[in-house]
C-alpha cells in the first residue's frame, strides 16, 4: 500500500471527483424536476431566497427532502455493497440480495403498523434498524461457518422471502384499509412525497453508519490477503465485524425505514466501479457511495420522467437495471459457485 | 316468484329448500294481510336484507320496525357509516350469498358498485334483488330515497325526507354568491376527489370551486402534492385516519408542505362519513361546508358598486 505511486492515487482522486460531480449533477436535476414545472430561476429562488410562497414550499418541503434522501440512501446502499463484498470476499453480497433490506422493511412494518409506538414516525427507524441488525448478524454467522458464496446467497434469498412474506402478512392483517396497498412500498421502495421529517429521522443514522464503515476500511484491505495474514498485521476480526455489522445495519436500516427496500444498487455500483480503481477494497468505498448516490438520484429522476403523473416505484427501476446484471454475474461466476 | 321452485331443483338435498317453502307460506299470508290492511301500498317486503353500506343507511333511515333483518358489517364502521349507532341494533352480514340464502329474505338491497358475483348468484337463485348505483351527485339522492321508500313500502316517509333534502339543497343554491373560494379534498395517499364524485357535488353546492376537478381530475385520482401547493387552495379538506392502526397513506395529507401554506385553511371540516355514501345525512356535509364558506370568503355586498 505504501509503495503505491502518485499516479494511482491521482487516479483515485480523479475518480472520486468525477463521481462526486455526477452525483451533484443528478442532485440538482432532481431538484428541478416535478409536476409543478417551476422553471430554473423560480426553483433556485424558492430554494435559497424564499420569495414566492408556493415555489419556496415546493422546493424546501417537497423536492429538497426527496433529493437528499435519494442521495443518502443511494450512498448507503453503494458503500454497504462495497464493504460487504470486500469483507465477505463475495462478489454477490449486497444489502438487497442477502436480505438486509427486506428484514429492515419487516422490522419497520412490524413496529409501525401494529401501532406499538402509536402513529409516531420514530417507530420506523427503530424497527428497521433492529431488523437490519438481526439480518446482518444472521448472515455473518452463516458466512463464518460456511464460507461459500452460494450458501450466503441462498441464506439471503431465504431471509428475503421470509421477510417479504411476513411483511405482506402484517400489512394484510392491519385493520387500516390502506395498509395492504403499502406492501408494494415496503417491497419495492419509493421516495415519493417524503418530507424533511424523514430526512432528520434517517440522515444522522445513515451518516453514523458511513463513519463506522470508513473505520473498517483498513481492516478489509488486510482481509483481502486472507484472515491469517490480516491477524498477523494486527487486524482484529471481531472488531472489524462489529464495525461492519453496526455500520451496515445503521445505514441500510435507516434508509429502508423511510424509503422501503430498494434492491440492486449495492450490487451494481461496486462492480461497475471496481475496474476503475486499484482493486483495494478500501479504495472502493467512497467511490461506491458516490456512485450509488448518483445511480439512485438518476433512477428517481427516471421514475418521475418516464411516465409523468403515474410514478413508478423506484425499486422497479433499480431492479430493471440490477437483475439482468445479477444474472450475468451469476453466470460468469458459476464455475466458482457450483 | 318468491316461491322459487327452481331452488329445490338446484339444491334438492338442502334443508333450506324446505325453509324456502316455509317462508313462501308466510309470504303469502303477509301479502294477504297487507293487501287487506293497506290497500294502496303494494306488497311491502317483510324481511329485507341490505348488503352494501350505502343501501344499509338508506334502508335504516326508512324501514319500518323489524322490516330490516340485517345490514352489512360496514354499517357499524363510524368512518364509513353516519348511522353506525343505529346499525348496532341490527344483525350484520358480510355480503355473502350464503348468508342471504340462509336468512331467506324476501328482498335484498345492494349496490351496483360491489359484489357483482354475489348479486348475479342471488338473482340466479330467484331472490328479489334491488341494486342502487353508487351516488355521485347530490341531485340523485332524493331519487334514491324515494326509490328505497317504494321498495320498502314506506313512500310517505321517503317523500318527506326527499322533499326536505331538496328544500335544503335549493336554499344552498339560492345562497350562492361571490367571491367563490377554492378547495381541494385531499385524501389518503394524495388522492384528490375530482369531477364526478359526491365530494365534488357537495363542494359546489356549498359554494366552493373544486380545484381538483378544474385541474382535470376525474373521479378519485392521485394529485401531485406540488400541484396542490402551487394552486394554493383556500381550503384543504383532509381525511380522518380510517383506523387507529397507522398507515403511510394517512401521512400524505399531513405532509408539512400543506401545513406550510399560510393562507389556506386545513382541516377535516366535513362531518365524519357524511360524504362516503349519498343519503339524507349528506346534507350535513353541505351544511358544514356552507358554514366554513361563510367564514373563509364572506359574500360580497350585493349592492356593491363594484359589481
Amino acid at each position: 500500500m505504501r509503495g503505491k505511486d502518485i499516479g494511482t492515487s491521482m487516479k483515485a482522486i480523479r475518480l472520486t471527483l468525477l463521481l462526486g460531480a455526477l452525483a451533484t449533477l443528478f442532485f440538482v436535476l432532481s431538484l428541478l424536476i416535478g409536476p409543478a414545472e417551476l422553471g430554473i430561476v423560480k426553483s433556485i429562488g424558492g430554494l435559497f431566497a424564499g420569495g414566492d410562497e408556493a415555489a419556496m414550499i415546493i422546493m424546501r418541503e417537497i423536492r429538497l427532502p426527496r433529493a437528499i434522501l435519494a442521495l443518502g440512501v443511494g450512498f448507503s446502499l453503494g458503500i454497504s455493497g462495497a464493504v460487504l463484498q470486500g469483507f465477505l470476499r463475495n462478489p454477490l453480497a449486497e444489502p438487497g440480495i442477502i436480505g438486509v433490506s427486506a428484514v429492515a422493511s419487516l422490522g419497520a412494518v412490524s413496529t409501525f403498523y401494529t401501532g406499538i409506538a402509536g402513529a409516531s414516525l420514530f417507530a420506523l427507524p427503530a424497527g428497521a434498524l433492529g431488523g437490519a441488525l438481526v439480518a446482518v448478524l444472521v448472515l455473518l454467522a452463516i458466512a463464518a461457518r460456511h464460507g461459500s458464496t452460494l450458501t450466503l446467497i441462498l441464506a439471503g434469498i431465504a431471509l428475503t422471502s421470509l421477510a417479504g412474506a411476513l411483511t405482506s402478512l402484517i400489512l394484510n392483517l392491519s385493520p387500516n384499509p390502506f395498509a395492504s396497498y403499502e406492501i408494494i412500498f415496503w417491497l419495492l421502495g419509493s421516495i415519493k412525497d417524503r418530507s424533511m421529517e424523514h430526512v432528520w429521522l434517517a440522515l444522522p443514522l445513515m451518516i453514523a453508519g458511513w463513519i463506522l464503515i470508513a473505520f473498517a476500511a483498513r481492516a478489509i484491505d488486510a482481509l483481502s490477503l486472507g484472515e491469517e495474514a490480516a491477524s498477523s498485521l494486527g487486524v482484529s476480526m471481531a472488531h472489524t465485524r462489529i464495525l461492519i455489522v453496526a455500520g451496515v445495519a445503521l445505514c441500510v436500516g435507516a434508509g429502508t425505514a423511510v424509503t422501503g427496500a430498494i434492491g440492486f444498487v449495492g450490487l451494481v455500483v461496486p462492480h461497475l466501479i471496481r475496474p476503475l480503481t486499484d482493486r483495494m477494497p478500501s479504495n472502493l468505498l467512497l467511490p461506491s457511495g458516490l456512485g450509488g448516490a448518483a445511480l439512485l438520484l438518476a433512477a428517481d429522476i427516471a421514475v418521475r420522467v418516464v411516465v409523468p403523473g403515474r410514478e413508478l416505484n423506484i425499486g422497479v427501476v433499480t431492479a430493471l437495471i440490477g437483475a439482468p446484471f445479477f444474472l450475468w454475474l451469476v453466470i460468469r461466476a458459476r464455475r466458482e459457485m457450483f | 316468484m318468491w316461491c322459487r321452485p327452481s331452488l329445490k331443483a338446484v339444491f334438492p338435498n338442502l334443508r333450506a329448500g324446505q325453509r324456502g317453502g316455509f317462508s313462501c307460506g308466510i309470504l303469502f299470508f303477509a301479502i294477504a294481510a297487507l293487501v287487506a290492511l293497506t290497500l294502496p301500498a303494494a306488497a311491502a317486503p317483510k324481511r329485507v336484507m341490505s348488503l352494501n353500506v350505502c343501501t344499509d343507511q338508506l334502508a335504516m333511515a326508512l324501514a319500518g320496525p323489524d322490516q330490516l333483518t340485517s345490514v352489512s358489517f360496514l354499517a357499524g364502521d363510524p368512518d364509513l357509516s353516519v348511522m353506525h349507532k343505529e346499525a348496532s341494533a341490527y344483525s350484520k352480514n358480510r355480503g355473502l350469498a350464503e348468508e342471504v340464502f340462509l336468512a331467506q329474505p324476501d328482498m335484498v338491497v345492494t349496490g351496483t358498485y360491489s359484489l357483482h358475483n354475489t348479486t348475479a348468484l342471488l338473482k340466479r337463485l330467484d331472490f328479489q334483488v334491488e341494486e342502487f348505483p353508487f351516488t355521485q351527485t347530490l341531485e340523485s339522492i332524493p331519487a334514491d330515497i324515494r326509490r328505497m321508500g317504494e321498495i320498502l313500502g314506506r313512500e310517505g316517509r321517503a317523500e318527506r325526507m326527499a322533499t326536505e333534502f331538496e328544500r335544503e339543497l335549493q336554499s344552498a343554491e339560492n345562497a350562492a354568491c361571490e367571491p367563490v373560494p377554492t378547495a381541494i379534498a385531499y385524501d389518503q395517499n394524495g388522492v384528490a376527489l375530482g369531477a364526478g364524485t359526491l365530494a365534488d357535488s357537495v363542494l359546489k353546492a356549498a359554494g366552493f370551486r373544486n380545484l381538483a376537478a378544474e385541474s382535470g381530475i376525474h373521479g378519485m385520482a392521485p394529485f401531485p402534492l406540488e400541484l396542490l401547493v402551487s394552486l394554493k387552495p383556500d381550503v384543504v379538506i383532509v381525511p380522518r385516519s380510517l383506523s387507529d392502526a397507522p398507515s403511510l397513506a394517512d401521512q400524505i395529507p399531513r405532509h408539512p408542505a400543506i401545513g406550510a401554506l399560510k393562507e389556506s385553511r386545513i382541516g377535516t371540516f366535513v362531518p365524519r362519513a357524511s360524504w362516503a355514501c349519498g343519503g339524507p345525512f349528506t346534507i350535513e356535509a353541505v351544511r358544514a361546508l356552507r358554514t366554513l364558506r361563510k367564514d373563509v370568503a364572506p359574500c360580497a355586498e350585493k349592492t356593491s358598486a363594484l359589481r
